[in-house]
């Protein structure tokens, strides 16, 4: 008998992944345990190798075909090490066993950054929960004897629901506009900056109640309030400044100038689980997204426009400290007034957006590249030099990912080992921060992992949540050391 | 604290970034020198071929999820590469074409051979290169053909050796070949 170990073919998602993939754009993503007890390394090593018994799918390596990589069987164990490096690196699969995860530890943090070609965020999860499960029931043999879990039937498989479910007639709505990108100097090469806002959910949701939205729609709109405050109208103002100091422009160049950086709007990428909308067990990748396009001309002309009727509402001042205290009331009532503005565009926007059809038709979109007939037959090496070029294009339409995957559920008593989740995406050189977001208990953590030097749409997201009386704790990697001293 | 406070910056990428750079400075002096000394007799060329020769074995021998038949099959080519470029550069005599690459190309499939008797079960992981260096072999024959080879001796051993390695490979895992090409060329 020869050794025939499995194969499968990449998911339609995740054929393009390792033709983009590198030092520059990992592609990979983070999910962290932090526990209430020291982390102990062998256990964690036993519960992992135990784990993919169970979830096969993961115990795979990649293979180079003709046309298009492919998964193979792996025959090695995993590495498990202590944390060493900045979180979402680049897994270079010849040092990591040829795995395609990698599963480390500080402390009382259990992490495990995955290569987006084995999975999504969402059975991301599904994997981490088991090897957390499996770990606490190894450590306490006692606590866990009764063993709920067993009963559990695990019941997924690994196949493209993709091509199960697009349709091929659909056409896509693609925008033409190029997004606003972030400015400012980027840090030291190779680090990678991790900031946790740890949020009370419960303040959150009745801010989000005021508001009519649900905490992704409402997050969505503090990211990009923040963004505007405290990157994109800094650089308008800068530019306005350099504009009137130069000597060659004129007030008509000026006004170009200015009107050409309004015209690229702030674009949020926010992925979409394909599985609450089609029934899939699969374990492979099946997302999608929906990009929000904020044109920020128009929202500040419109905020301007509610806030002169209000300010009329406002008294007129008779001295001095009330003067004051109405300048004070008068920022406030801009601040608002552009962030109802903001958050009424995002609700409308989620609204078209988020819809069976419209989700139907991006992915559809996605999976008839893929299916391609010419586009298949391409040898992958020259893929790859096709798919690096088009995506320095491609990248450039897209501001800021916000990714939220929810609430991580836990059972019983294993909820009380644990303290909270976090999750990590890996940013990239021209969407500098990427943003992310779960939910454990009453903890709701959202994470911005940055490569810009200034963490100014940090503080300010930060600001603003606590302005709002919702409770804010900061945990970081200490590359933007600052912000963590907040707390 | 959830992160560690010293982070291992990985200092790989620059070594081999200094290396390259080296490699290269090297490769220049040794040019200045062949056309400010000697500047009929082609040394430095043939030194470089053998830095660049060095260079494709190391990154190789890097990536070590690259299987022992990868590497055979790297070496066939790049060692053939060097052989017919230092043929060249010396007034090309053929003795690349009617020698080394066959006596390579022997050694390869002798290897292959080898690699598939002793471990056919795993046979599966070698089986695409093993294709490779069969389709190879054929360049031999190709040159006897274009009567490019004048003495064809060693080639047609090196043709006679792939054929035996193609029908014992067929023999004894000619279902795992068909399973890699599979693999390998899933559309």
């Amino acid at each position: 008998m020869s050794e025939n170990l499995k194969w499968r073919k990449l998911d339609n998602s995740a054929k393009i992944f390792p033709l983009s993939a590198g030092r520059k754009y990992s592609t990979v993503f983070r999910l962290s345990a932090v526990m209430k007890e020291k982390v102990n390394s062998k256990i964690l090593e036993k519960a992992v190798n135990k784990t993919l018994e169970k979830y096969s799918s993961f115990k795979v390596k990649m293979k180079y075909g003709f046309f298009w990589y492919y998964l193979e069987e792996n025959t090695k164990s995993p590495i498990i090490e202590e944390e060493k490096d900045y979180p979402c690196k680049y897994i270079d699969p010849s040092k990591n066993n040829d795995y395609l995860f990698k599963v480390t530890y500080f402390d009382t943090k259990i992490n495990i950054d995955i290569f987006h070609v084995l999975t999504d965020g969402g059975s991301g999860v599904v994997f981490f929960r088991e090897i957390i499960y499996t770990y606490l029931e190894l450590l306490h043999p006692t606590v866990f004897n009764s063993n709920e879990r067993l009963a559990r039937k695990i019941d997924y498989n690994t196949e493209d629901s993709y091509l199960k479910n697009y349709e091929k007639n659909l056409k896509g709505n693609s925008s033409s506009k190029k997004a606003y990108a972030l400015k400012g100097k980027k840090i030291k090469l190779g680090a990678i900056s991790a900031i946790h806002e740890i949020i009370n959910m419960s303040e959150l949701k009745a801010e989000c109640d005021r508001y009519g939205a649900t905490v992704t729609q409402y997050l969505t709109a503090v990211l990009i309030y923040s963004i505007y405050e405290a990157n994109y109208k800094k650089y308008l103002e800068k530019k306005k400044v350099n504009n009137k100091n130069g000597e060659r422009n004129t007030n008509n160049l000026a006004i170009d100038k200015k009107e050409k950086f309004f015209k690229k709007p702030i674009k949020v990428c926010i992925p979409v689980n394909l599985k609450k909308y089609f029934p899939s067990k699969t374990m492979s990748n099946f997302f999608s997204y929906i990009t929000l396009e904020a044109d920020m001309k128009d929202l500040v002309t419109k905020a301007k426009s509610n806030q002169e009727s209000l300010k009329q509402e406002i008294a007129k001042p008779k001295d001095s400290n009330e003067e004051q205290e109405n300048d004070i009331n008068q920022k406030m009532l801009v601040d608002e007034q552009l962030f109802t503005t903001i958050i009424d565009f995002v609700k409308n926007d989620f609204k078209q957006k988020l819809t069976e059809e419209e989700i139907i038709k991006t992915m559809s979109a996605n999976v008839k590249l893929g299916t391609n007939l010419f586009i298949k037959a391409i040898p992958l090496e020259l893929k790859k030099v096709l798919v690096r070029l088009s995506y320095l294009e491609i990248r450039k339409y897209t501001t800021i990912t916000f990714s939220n995957i929810g609430r991580i559920g836990i059972i019983g008593k294993y909820k009380d080992y644990i303290d909270e989740f976090l999750m990590l995406i890996a940013p990239e050189p021209v969407e500098k921060i990427k943003c992310s977001g779960c939910t454990f208990e009453n903890k709701m953590s959202f994470t911005f992992t940055s490569i810009l030097n200034d963490n100014s749409i940090e503080k300010t997201f930060y600001h603003f949540l606590l302005n709002r009386g919702i409770s804010v704790k900061i945990e970081s990697n200490g590359v933007l050391d600052d912000i963590s001293k907040k707390d | 604290m959830i992160y560690p406070k010293k982070i291992n910056a990985s200092n790989g990428e620059i070594i081999t970034q200094i290396m390259l750079a080296i490699s290269i400075a090297v490769a220049i002096i040794l040019t200045i020198i062949n056309k400010l000394t000697t500047p009929n007799v082609p040394w430095a060329a043939l030194a470089n071929g053998g830095i660049i020769y060095v260079w494709v074995i190391v990154k190789y021998s890097i990536h070590r999820n690259v299987n022992i038949a990868g590497h055979v099959l790297i070496q066939t080519i790049a060692v053939s590469i060097l052989t017919v470029f230092i043929d060249y550069k010396l007034g090309f005599k053929g003795w690349s074409l009617s020698l080394a690459i066959p006596i390579i190309l022997i050694v390869a499939n002798t290897a292959m051979l080898i690699l598939t008797i002793v471990s056919y079960k795993k046979y599966l992981r070698y089986a695409i290169y093993q294709l490779f260096i069969l389709i190879f072999s054929v360049l031999p024959a190709i040159l006897i053909g274009e009567r490019v080879v004048t003495k064809p001796i060693m080639s047609i051993i090196a043709i006679g050796i792939s054929i035996l390695n193609l029908v014992i490979t067929i023999i004894l895992s000619a279902k795992d070949l068909g399973e890699a090409i599979k693999r390998k060329f899933h559309m």
